[in-house]
């Protein structure tokens, strides 16, 4: 099909409707609560997107406008936050771990009355001293569980000391537990290997200084 | 009688600064190179260089019918935040840059078309007109407006034009960030409900992600034939994983439900953790047919380029997940993921609705062609 042909036939589209099922644009009775774990070692970080659908969006609305004056201030953004991260549980080998609100952002009723505003949400909770060797984080979200739908996945860590392992969830994602193992430190390891590179350098010099290399020399060897 | 033993401590000492010298070198290098990213860029041939000069050529002749406040309008900066503005949601809920379709000349939408149709395969381009119609299809059935609930007010401000978000072929934008060229990097962003084309040509290297196609109805009639924009991307995703034993399908099959892209739009740097069956563990048809599940949208981009990167997906396949949740029957309601260290797919049907589609195609290493432009 030439590009002409093709451009005609998006233009006199539009007379061969028999099969378009009604359409669902986006969202709508649900709350997608969609949850991004980032795992280092002295931080578990959360991003969390929450996206109403469209048949929601003035009920969640309304959780978050508790004055009622169809105006999300900041204080109200960050009660809610707050209220919100208060139903998530967060833990190392099953030890809780307070989370720490960061940041978040509401969007406009405009935008979440169509189906497509999320409110995000970015948390952070402090890691308990973690030795060497295998461990387990653990998450769980029942925020609003009777409207939602979740998803929660870990992202590759960056820092290469950390290797994900085994992930378990339940049917409905409200729930993540990821193990991990903490190898060796790759600083330490930048720093051993400069370290060697510079002692070599170091013998290098050694062995090629006159001075020196004299008393390598087989005649100083003879006794 | 010291002459052997001088000669030996002296050989000695050769290869000590010999075994120093390479260690010196190597020990630094080794270890920087565990540091970095595994996949180079991989090097184009000069039939590929062939296509860039075909896809230039066809921007400047888009170029070329557009007035100077047009130009002004749909052009942007290489490096401009424009790159990642892109989205699959329609207008009225999402507000494209560059210029609007319903907004050109007959002349202006067939250059724009023929850019687009010089960068993707025929396949490809077929598969973008298709989404295309569908959401025209999906506009009369909604009388051309939707969004919101009744009496909620419309858009307005930046918005634009009122009354909930619009849908059809009017609303699909093209924009041009940087210069067209043979050599520079630059890149063609298409796109409107439903749909993502983001094609970077750097040299004679292009490069399709991150793109996003998807459909609203997946099934449509247009002209008497059936069209279903992702039919393809669904029936081999299930001839897959019906291809599978019992046991890869245990490994395959994720125990939860996901109702949506993990990695849609707005999720650009991320990396999941992969999960699945490592194509190491098909045998070599199951192999060909996840290939063949990725070239639906690997294929959309031009063929050159296409084999180019369905080569290093291939040469990657020992170290690629498929992942599946949902029913295995053909015409159930099914999830998957294809992740390896340079692709992540997604096939997502939409509120458990199987007339509405997403899908995203990344590469975690090179979208936007992050890994051919320097810095």
């Amino acid at each position: 099909m030439t590009v002409r042909s093709l451009s005609m036939s998006l233009a006199v589209l539009g007379v061969c409707l028999a099969t378009a099922a009604p359409a669902r644009a986006h969202r709508l009775d649900e709350y997608l609560q969609a949850t991004r774990l980032s795992i280092d070692v002295e931080r578990v970080s959360l991003e969390i997107d929450l996206t109403p659908g469209v048949a929601v969006a003035p009920e969640v609305f309304a959780w978050i406008d508790t004055n009622r004056d169809s105006q999300i201030s900041a204080a109200e953004a960050e009660a809610y936050a707050r209220q919100m991260l208060h139903s998530v549980a967060l833990s190392v080998d099953d030890r809780t771990l307070p989370i720490t609100l960061v940041e978040v952002d509401v969007p406009q009723f405009r935008e979440m009355s169509l189906g497509v505003g999320s409110i995000r949400v970015r948390a952070t909770a402090s890691m308990p001293a973690t030795d060497s060797g295998h461990h387990r984080i653990s998450y769980l979200n029942t925020h609003r569980s009777e409207s939602s739908v979740y998803l929660v996945n870990a992202l590759v860590p960056a820092d290469p000391r950390i290797q994900l392992g085994g992930q378990q969830r339940d049917y409905a994602q409200h729930g993540l537990r990821v193990e991990y193992t903490v190898i060796g430190d790759a600083s330490w390891a930048r720093t051993c290997s400069a370290l060697i590179g510079l002692v070599m350098a170091g013998m290098l010099v050694f062995t090629r200084w006159p001075g020196i290399k004299q008393g390598f020399q087989p005649s100083s060897l003879s006794p | 009688m010291g002459l052997p033993v001088e000669t030996g401590r002296a050989r000695s000492v050769m290869a000590l600064r010999a075994a120093l010298i390479c260690l010196a070198i190597m020990c630094p290098i080794a270890v920087g190179s565990m540091q970095r990213a595994s996949s180079p860029a991989p090097a184009a041939s000069a039939a590929q260089g062939a296509v860039t000069a075909r896809v230039v050529a066809a921007a400047n002749a888009f170029l070329a019918t557009l007035s100077p406040d047009e130009r002004a309008k749909g052009t942007f900066g290489f490096t401009s935040s424009q790159r990642t503005g892109w989205s699959n949601l329609p207008t009225g809920a999402f507000q494209r840059n560059g210029l609007r379709f319903g907004d050109m000349t007959s002349r202006q939408r067939e250059a724009a078309l023929a850019l687009i149709a010089a960068a993707l395969s025929r396949e490809g381009y077929q598969k973008v007109t298709n989404i295309m119609n569908g959401d025209e299809v999906l506009k009369n059935a909604r009388g051309g407006r939707t969004g919101g609930r009744p009496g909620a007010p419309g858009p307005g401000g930046a918005g634009g034009r009122g009354g909930g978000v619009r849908f059809g072929l009017d609303e699909y934008y093209i924009a041009l960030l940087g210069t067209p060229s043979a050599r520079d990097p630059w890149m063609i962003q298409f796109g409107g409900h439903h749909l993502a084309i983001n094609v970077t040509v750097v040299g004679p290297n292009n490069v399709m992600t991150p793109s996003l196609p998807a459909a609203q109805p997946a099934k449509y009639t247009l002209n008497g034939q059936t069209i279903r924009p992702l039919g393809r991307e669904n029936d081999k995703g299930f001839a897959l994983i019906n291809a599978l034993g019992a046991a890869q399908q245990k490994q395959a099959v994720l125990a939860y439900q996901v109702t949506d892209l993990v990695l849609g739009p707005g999720a650009d740097g991320k990396v999941i953790q992969p999960e699945g069956i490592l194509a190491s563990a098909l045998d070599a048809s199951q192999q060909g047919l996840l290939l063949d599940v990725v070239h639906e949208w690997v294929g959309i981009l031009n063929d050159e380029a296409a084999a180019a990167k369905m080569a290093e997906i291939k040469a990657n396949l020992p170290r690629t997940y498929f992942a599946w949740s949902g029913s295995t029957q053909n015409g159930g309601l099914a999830y998957y993921r294809i992740q390896g260290p340079t692709l992540v797919i997604e096939y997502a049907p939409q509120q458990g609705d199987l007339d509405h589609i997403h899908t995203i195609y990344r590469d975690p290493t090179n979208d936007y062609g992050a890994k051919l432009v320097t810095p």
